[in-house]
Order: C-alpha cells, then structure tokens, then sequence
C-alpha cells in the first residue's frame, strides 16, 4: 500500500501525524503549566522566598493606589480577593493603572512581607466602547 | 514533464484590478480607523492600533494556512503551483506577524506600560515569526527544486500547529493579553457597532492586500519556476549557473 502511494505521500501522512501530536503535546502541557504570573494566594501558598524574583498578578485594591510624583513613590496593594500584597515602586505608574482594575508586577518580596516592584504593567480587557457625551477618555494620549 | 495549469492571461489581467480593489479598500479603512470610529472610553485614541493589529494577525493567520494547504497540495500532486502557492504566502505570512508584532509593541508601552513582557499570546507569536522565517531560510538551503519544495512543505505542514496554539494561548490561566473581543466565547462582540464595523473593514482591506500580493509574488515565483526549467532542459547548459 505505501508503494503505491508513493514516497511524498506517505512523507506527507507521516508530517500530518507529527503535526496533530506535537499540537496536542503542546496544549495540554502548556495549558496547564505556563505560569505568566502568581496570584497572591499562590505566592502565599508557594512560600516565595526574599529575594526571589516573581510575578503578581490580580487587581489593584480600591483605595490603595498612592503615588508622589516628587519622590516617585508607589504604593498599592494588589488583591485576588482572599490575600493581599502590598507593592512599592518606583517611577509613574502605566497610564492605565487603576483602582479595580487588573495589574501585574514584576519584582522581588522584601523581609517585612511587602513586594518591591521593579516593573508594573496594567492589565486591560477586550471591551471597547465610545465615551459617554460630555465624558473625555479617562486616559487621554499625547501631551 | 512539469506543467503547470494556472492561466497567465487571466492573471495578468485580474492583478492590476486587485492592485486597485486593494489600495481603496485600504483607503476607505484608514479613513474609518483614523476619523470615523470614536476613541476608546478608557484608553482614548490609541486604542485604534488594534485597526492595524488584528487585521495583521488575522492576515498571518490565514497565511500560514494557506502555506499548509500548498504544502499539502504540494506533497500530494507534484503540481509546482502548489510550492509557489506557499512560498510566496509564506513571506507575506512573516511580513505581517511582524508588523502585528511591532504594532502591537507600539500599542503595548502606552497601555500596558511596558514593550514586551513574557506573556504567552507574546511569546507564542514570536515562535511563530522565528518558525517562518526559518521555513524561509531552509528553502535557501537546497538548489534541486523538487527537493527543497519537499522539504519546505514537510515543515509547512508541521509548523501550522502554532496557528492554534497563538490563538488559544490568551485563554490560558495568567496571562496580560486581552482576550478575543470579537470571537468572544460567550455572547457578541464587546465593541461598539462602528468599531466593529471599522475592524470587520479593515480586515476586508487587509485580506484583500493579501490576495493583491499573492497573486503578484506567485506570478514571480512561476515566472523563476520556467527560467530554471529553460536552463535546465537547455542542450547547451546542463547545469543551470545559479546566480
């Protein structure tokens, strides 16, 4: 049977089966493990040691967003609902950054238990929507 | 020996038309992109990169695919058309997850605050970018036609596995990228009617882009197709001189 198909085919039968069990290998696996960030109760669960570079990652609890635009000190405290961290950083917050809204930070714990972030990304979502008469985009681009 | 069945002809005369449905396609998305659709509630104006950023995955998307179909076609049927077929949407393929990669670079510092970040939508995207432009160079590697369209649709079939993978990755547990706004998994599109309007348009535009370069880039490919199997079959040159 393979004789009459001819050496191409059969290559390309062979290709088509690499094909659907390397994709399958790679989405159950990466599905399941690729870890982007650590929710606050996972870094909690997972005893993230000082020092120790990580992601975090849930939303910015509302009334907790500080920033001094003369030291450049910022302080939130990011959330997931059941734990809390508190995050200090340096330098202006991304324009998007806001209360209730999602954010990510990168950086390392300090001994007192807060987090020392060296980067902070804000989180957006897919919805899209005109403003409201009257209303300017809460974040405006350009000077 | 070798034949191809594709019309010049015909070709020849739809090019110039999709050269000019292309360019006013075009022409009428940016108007729609920059003027017509209202900015953003949260992010303002510069959320109208995504008119550049999503036809431009899209676009990648479908090139990629249509590479695994010519690959398919290829080591089904031994019709050169097929290897033309994928080479040229190969090419435009890394074109445009390129120009999705930039834009959405672009989009990414004023947003989200950063460039890049190891994201899997992120990362996964620029598997696919290296994995192309490696299918490319691996057609550089063999001279002996039959041979290297072999080679290259054998890696055409296997690297379409990453199309899916891309799309699903923001579905994943953790990650920053947004999630699909239009393909939403449950209920309709979350935009506004003319932002939807203005995206489903410039896709249009996009793809027709697309069909404007393949059949440009496919002409080429035939065109160099006929001039090795000229130098080939020439009683005076056995061995084509390659340049």
């Amino acid at each position: 049977m393979l004789e009459r198909l001819g050496p191409r085919r059969v290559l390309l039968i062979a290709a088509l089966a690499a094909a659907v069990l390397v994709g399958a290998f790679a989405v159950q696996n990466l599905a399941g493990s690729t870890v982007y960030y650590l929710t606050p109760s996972e870094a909690k669960d997972r005893g993230v040691a000082v020092g120790q570079t990580a992601r975090l990652g849930g939303l910015v609890r509302a009334g907790s967003l500080r920033y001094d635009e003369r030291s450049r000190d910022l302080r939130f405290v990011i959330t997931d609902g059941r734990s809390d961290v508190s995050v200090v950083g340096n330098g202006a917050p991304p324009a998007l950054l806001r209360e209730g809204a999602g954010a990510v930070v990168e950086g390392t714990f300090a001994a007192d238990g807060t987090f020392r972030a060296t980067q902070v990304i804000a989180k957006h979502d897919e919805v899209y929507t005109a403003p409201t008469a009257g209303a300017t985009p809460s974040h405006r681009t350009g000077p | 020996m070798i034949e191809t069945t594709f019309s010049r002809g015909a070709a020849l005369r739809a090019g110039p038309w999709l050269g000019i449905a292309a360019a006013a396609s075009f022409a009428v998305a940016s108007f729609m992109a920059l003027i017509w659709a209202p900015a953003d509630a949260v992010q303002g104006e510069v959320y109208r990169i995504i008119y550049v950023h999503v036809p431009s995955a899209w676009l990648a998307y479908l090139a990629f695919v249509v590479v695994f179909l010519a690959s398919i076609g290829w080591l089904w049927s031994r019709r050169p058309l097929y290897d033309a077929i994928a080479v040229a949407s190969a090419e435009i393929g890394v074109l445009f997850t390129g120009l999705a990669l930039v834009a959405g670079s672009i989009w990414a510092k004023p947003t989200w605050g950063v460039w890049w970040t190891w994201e899997p939508r992120l990362v996964t995207t620029a598997v696919m970018f290296v994995m192309y432009v490696g299918y490319l160079l691996l057609r550089g590697l063999e001279t002996d036609f039959a041979r290297r369209a072999t080679r290259a649709a054998v890696l055409g079939v296997i690297a379409v596995i990453d199309v899916p993978i891309v799309h699903l990755s923001v579905l994943w547990a953790n990650s920053l990228h947004q999630l699909p706004t239009v393909l939403r998994a449950a209920g309709s599109p979350a935009l506004d009617a003319s932002m939807l309007l203005t995206l489903v348009v410039s896709v249009a535009a996009f793809t027709l882009v697309y069909t404007y370069f393949m059949y440009t880039r496919v002409q080429l490919e035939l065109a160099r197709q006929d001039r090795l199997r000229a130098a080939a079959e020439s009683p005076r040159a056995q061995r084509p001189r390659l340049p």
